[in-house]
């Protein structure tokens, strides 16, 4: 989630894409700063000669419109979907999770497919918000082919309402030329923080991860709500804020420039910052943490229902999503796609961590997400 | 067309938009600091001061923004000053109009874009390395609330030169000479003549900046590296994180009521010197 | 009190020279000013003569050339430091001071400090002096332009400067108001004694006050004189035209008499007329007559050139009436006759042809501008 909603122009959003492209800007950063979530869809809805005119687009009516978040996807694949259905889709990105619960409880969003993350779903069925998907109109998707970890969030109360787009986990990053030895947990990275690390650390301003971490330092559960773990994990982060460098979700500037030696990181730009710069070093933390997972949904009264049936199914297709992968490099759960990508991104450590740390992350939760006292608790920090 | 009638048409249009974007949108947030968070978070009617008295717990902000809005200001003043008297007085007419741009360029830039640039000079490989090469030793810049000082002055200082360049512009030169005729040294003309007129640009400068460092929450975020925390950060955590609508709109009423106090307090002082100095704030 | 030779100088140009760029705004000032005098610069704008007051204010700096007061050179020194005081041509009041504050400036600066009661009781004397003793507490956009024009002259002579410099001071007021301080002022330097140095495009006003008159054009001094020296022996064109009105008349002198001479005007008519520089016969001189010393007749008078114009226009004037006629070799000719005078020619109108009388001895011989 971020917070920077300063207008931009169109320079300087082009600026700020070629630098999220080059992986220096976090996508939730990206968003913030560019106020893409809102510019997007009115510039898709304002400009006519955006708006596709198939000739063949009978069924399926001429467009689709996907809520999704930057850089996740190949545009090639859009341009063949409309070759091959006369369906153009119209992309608005968006930068939290929040935004887009925001947009859809506001209505009249026009989305046809959006892509929510694991711990938000019940909260969108709960709110009536999105339907539950009709297979007949989904022949790729095969529920066989997914890891259930990463598809279980996507059925609630036994209907399935989402399929599964890609996942990753959130874990530490750090300059291994400053670490005495690798480090593998969070207590590590937290006692580490106030002695070798002070003054060179950075957490996410984000509840979810920095609390969540905080409570794996105890052991305690990443979504816990429980008062005396919160008030644990409290004590233990006001003890930490004196020797951190930031609290920032924007971490790549400091790491890369080095200011900061290590920092709470996501799956993605822990990549794309290790293979630039081969001595920062990612690892999940042993005790556990984060792993999360995004899928594909259809917001209730899309209005164009079919069009978001055929553009989730041509996502999902193994050799389109294949595709897509090698373009945005996040790791995906369909074991049909993973079939088609080069062995060395399989056995890659930071996409694809070994079973054991894996088995021990927690996805998100949606409570753990609303809860009223983690934020409270997240302004203490923050402002202490 | 009567008095009433033009009045109305000239008026009108100003009114009506400020009923509806400062009005309306108060009495909105109003209303909702009186409420509660709704359980999912957002907002849930209700009639209870308990967000006001949770007030406390953001005293940090509170703090941060009431010392360091107007320290920025002033710093921003010190600077701007000098600045804008030698574009108004002491730079080459033929090349006024350049200077002016240049000092709008950075303007034409997203702030954000040129908070990332002071990332980059503030941090480990900026400045701080330059004056270790220089001997002084471990300097640590980025992330304290002198880079957010920095940060605020850089971002403001067109908003404090302009109107200080407008009113020493303006300035009748003569008056100059004829303090100078009278036996004034050119400093003391500068202290009785040039300051007391170029008092009105200073005023609505330092209340342009101030009242915009109030509601800053963007410099604090990317130069205080989230630990120079500001009303506006909590306020901005408030809506968009936590959303905590009723608390939030509690601190924004708060806010706003710590700045009317402030800005009339300014007003007071401003016209109390004008009242010494003949009324200066009013030409 | 007019100035003589050998009187006391209180400031003088020596060679003085101001350029701005190519522009050359004073060229070679030599002009003594005597202590207590009344001295005008007088031209139109352009002329140098708002250059010579503010290089001698010390706004300007002479680019070549010296300026003295009361015999040292104060050419490096600031204004600020110089015993002068200026009365500026939109006065130049300080709008956040009230009239008080603005007369008081001056002795303000004063180092070591002037006791607060001495400044007051100084100011409310310099108060009194402009005839504005009740208006110190007020504000200087409260006051008329008459009275702003009096607050500037009280600020300047509070200082009792040792020449108040006044820069076109009564532009901007009305007729009336004008010739009203006209004579305020001059009462005023009588009474104070202090050198005034009045620069002024309006004739009438250098004429009607100045002990003497320094004229400039281009950037130069055309004549220094008092202001009869100037109406009756203008020394060149220029000054014969700039000051009064004058009849211009090319001619060719045939010869000498006394300090009078003879000339020939391109009419063939001979006029005797005063002759200040000495001429040779045969010199071509340009020769200049007033209006008003040329008489209109019915008939040639003996003794007298016959010159016969036509009359071309007539302006009612009052006390006189203004002829403009024309002459086929002589161009046009100005005369101004008296009411009383014009009695003499009765039904003249435009077409008439009259005699115009040139006493012997009226004009005289212009100078090389």
């Amino acid at each position: 989630m971020q917070d920077d909603n300063a207008p931009i122009s169109r320079r300087k959003f082009a600026e700020e894409l070629e630098r999220y492209r080059k992986g220096s800007v976090s996508r939730r950063h990206f968003l913030g700063v560019t106020g893409l979530g809102t510019a997007m869809a009115v510039m898709a809805g304002a400009m006519p000669m955006l708006r596709p005119r198939g000739a063949h687009a009978a069924d399926l009516g001429d467009r689709a419109v996907l809520a999704t978040w930057p850089n996740y996807h190949d545009v090639e694949n859009f341009a063949i979907f409309q070759k091959e259905t006369g369906v153009a889709t119209q992309v608005n990105v968006f930068g939290s999770n929040e935004e887009m619960l925001a947009k859809l409880q506001a209505g009249g969003s026009g989305w046809d497919v959006f892509v929510p993350t694991n711990y938000t779903i019940t909260t969108y069925v709960d709110a009536d918000l999105i339907e539950p998907l009709d297979l007949s109109k989904l022949p790729n998707y095969d529920a066989a082919a997914f890891d259930a970890r990463f598809a279980d969030a996507g059925t609630v109360n036994g209907k399935l309402y989402a399929v599964p787009k890609n996942w990753g986990t959130t874990g530490m990053a750090w300059d291994s030329t400053k670490a005495k030895a690798p480090f593998t947990s969070w207590k590590e990275f937290f006692d580490l923080t106030m002695t070798d690390f002070s003054g060179r650390t950075m957490v996410h301003d984000y509840q979810l991860t920095t609390i969540g971490n905080a409570l794996k330092y105890y052991g305690y559960s990443f979504n816990s709500v429980d008062p005396k773990e919160l008030a644990d994990a409290e004590k233990l982060l006001l003890q930490v804020k004196p020797h951190l460098f930031a609290i920032s979700s924007d971490y790549q500037p400091s790491m890369r420039n080095g200011d900061a030696w290590m920092t709470m990181c996501w799956t993605g730009e822990g990549k794309q910052m290790n293979r630039d710069i081969p001595e920062i070093h990612f690892a999940l933390g042993k005790e556990g943490g984060e792993i999360w997972s995004d899928y594909y949904a259809i917001p209730k009264n899309a209005p164009h229902r079919e069009a978001a049936y055929a553009l989730i199914n041509f996502l999902i297709d193994p050799q389109v999503n294949a595709r897509e992968a090698t373009a945005h490099g996040f790791p995906v759960a369909d074991s049909r796609v993973n079939a088609l990508l080069p062995k060395e991104v399989l056995a890659d450590p930071i996409l694809y961590p070994a079973a054991d740390l894996l088995n021990v992350q927690e996805f998100g939760a949606a409570a753990t997400l609303t809860d009223p006292n983690r934020a409270e608790l997240m302004a203490r920090f923050k402002s202490a | 067309m009567t008095k009433a009638r033009a009045r109305w048409l000239l008026l009108g249009p100003a009114g009506l938009w400020y009923a509806a974007l400062l009005v309306l949108p108060l009495a909105v947030v109003l209303v909702y600091s009186l409420g509660e968070r709704a359980p999912a978070g957002g907002y849930a009617p209700a009639l209870t001061l308990a967000q006001y008295a949770n007030l406390g717990s953001r005293w940090t902000a509170f703090q941060n923004t009431l010392v360091l809005a107007p320290v920025g200001t002033l710093a921003a003043l010190l600077i701007a000053y000098p600045l804008a008297y030698f574009l108004a007085v002491k730079s080459n007419p033929r090349w006024r109009t350049a200077l002016l741009v240049l000092v709008i360029v950075p303007f034409w830039t997203s702030i954000l874009i040129r908070s990332y640039a002071w990332i980059f000079l503030l941090g480990g490989r900026g400045i701080p390395a330059l004056l270790a090469d220089l001997g002084l030793g471990d300097i640590r810049l980025i992330n304290t609330p002198f880079a957010v000082l920095v940060g605020i002055v850089y971002g403001y200082l067109p908003l404090m030169v302009f109107p200080i360049y407008v009113s020493l512009e303006r300035l009748d030169k003569r008056l100059l000479e004829a303090s100078s005729d009278l036996g004034a040294p050119p400093w003391r003309s500068f202290l009785q003549v040039t300051l007391p007129l170029s008092l009105p640009g200073v005023a609505t400068g330092s209340m342009l900046v101030f009242i915009l460092l109030m509601g800053e929450y963007l410099i604090p975020q990317m130069l205080g590296g989230g630990k120079v925390f500001f009303v506006g950060n909590a306020l901005v955590d408030l809506f968009l994180q936590s959303r905590n609508w009723a608390f939030g709109s509690a601190m924004a009423v708060t806010l706003v009521a710590v700045m009317l106090v402030t800005v009339t307090l300014y007003m007071r002082f401003l016209s109390r010197i004008g009242a010494a100095r003949d009324d200066v704030g009013l030409m | 009190m007019a100035y003589a030779e050998g009187g006391e100088t209180i400031a003088e140009f020596v060679d003085t020279t101001k350029r701005f760029g190519k522009v050359l705004a004073a060229d070679r000032l030599n002009l003594k000013i005597g202590k207590g005098e009344f001295l005008s610069f007088l031209g139109p704008s352009g002329c140098g003569k708002t250059t010579a007051l503010r290089m001698l204010a010390g706004f300007e700096p002479p680019t070549e050339g010296r300026i003295l007061i009361d015999g040292q050179d104060i050419g490096a020194e600031p204004a600020h430091r110089r015993p002068v005081n200026m009365v500026f041509q939109h006065y130049a009041l300080f709008p956040h001071m009230t009239v008080a504050e603005n007369v008081g400036y001056g002795l303000r600066q004063r180092r070591p400090k002037l006791a607060k009661d001495d400044i007051a009781a100084r100011v409310a004397r310099a108060l009194d002096t402009v005839r504005l003793g009740d208006f110190g507490p007020r504000r200087i956009w409260e006051m008329s332009g008459g009275q702003q024009q009096r607050v500037a002259l009280a600020r300047a002579i509070v200082n009792e400067p040792k020449i108040l410099l006044l820069d076109e001071p009564m532009a901007a007021l009305d007729a009336k108001l004008r010739g009203q301080m006209q004579m305020e002022l001059l009462s005023l330097q009588r009474k104070l004694g202090i050198t005034f140095i009045l620069v002024t495009h309006d004739q009438q006003e250098a004429l009607s006050m100045s002990d003497r008159i320094c004229i400039m054009g281009k950037g130069r001094i055309s004549q220094i004189g008092t202001p009869r020296e100037l109406y009756d022996r203008p020394a060149n064109r220029y000054v014969a035209d700039f000051v009064g009105r004058a009849n211009i008349l090319p001619g060719t002198v045939i010869r000498n008499i006394g300090e009078h001479a003879l000339v020939r005007l391109a009419s063939n008519h001979d006029v005797v007329v005063e002759a200040p520089r000495p001429v040779s016969p045969g010199d071509k001189v340009d020769i200049a007559i007033r209006p008003e010393a040329l008489r209109l007749g019915t008939a040639a008078e003996p003794g007298l050139p016959d010159i016969t114009a036509t009359v071309a226009h007539m302006t009612f004037l009052g006390e006189h009436v203004e002829y403009l006629l024309r002459h086929p070799d002589l161009g046009e000719l100005q005369v101004m006759v008296p009411r009383q005078a014009e009695r003499a020619l009765p039904g003249v109108d435009v077409g008439t042809q009259l005699h115009v009388l040139w006493d012997q001895g009226n004009g005289l011989i212009l100078g090389q501008d």
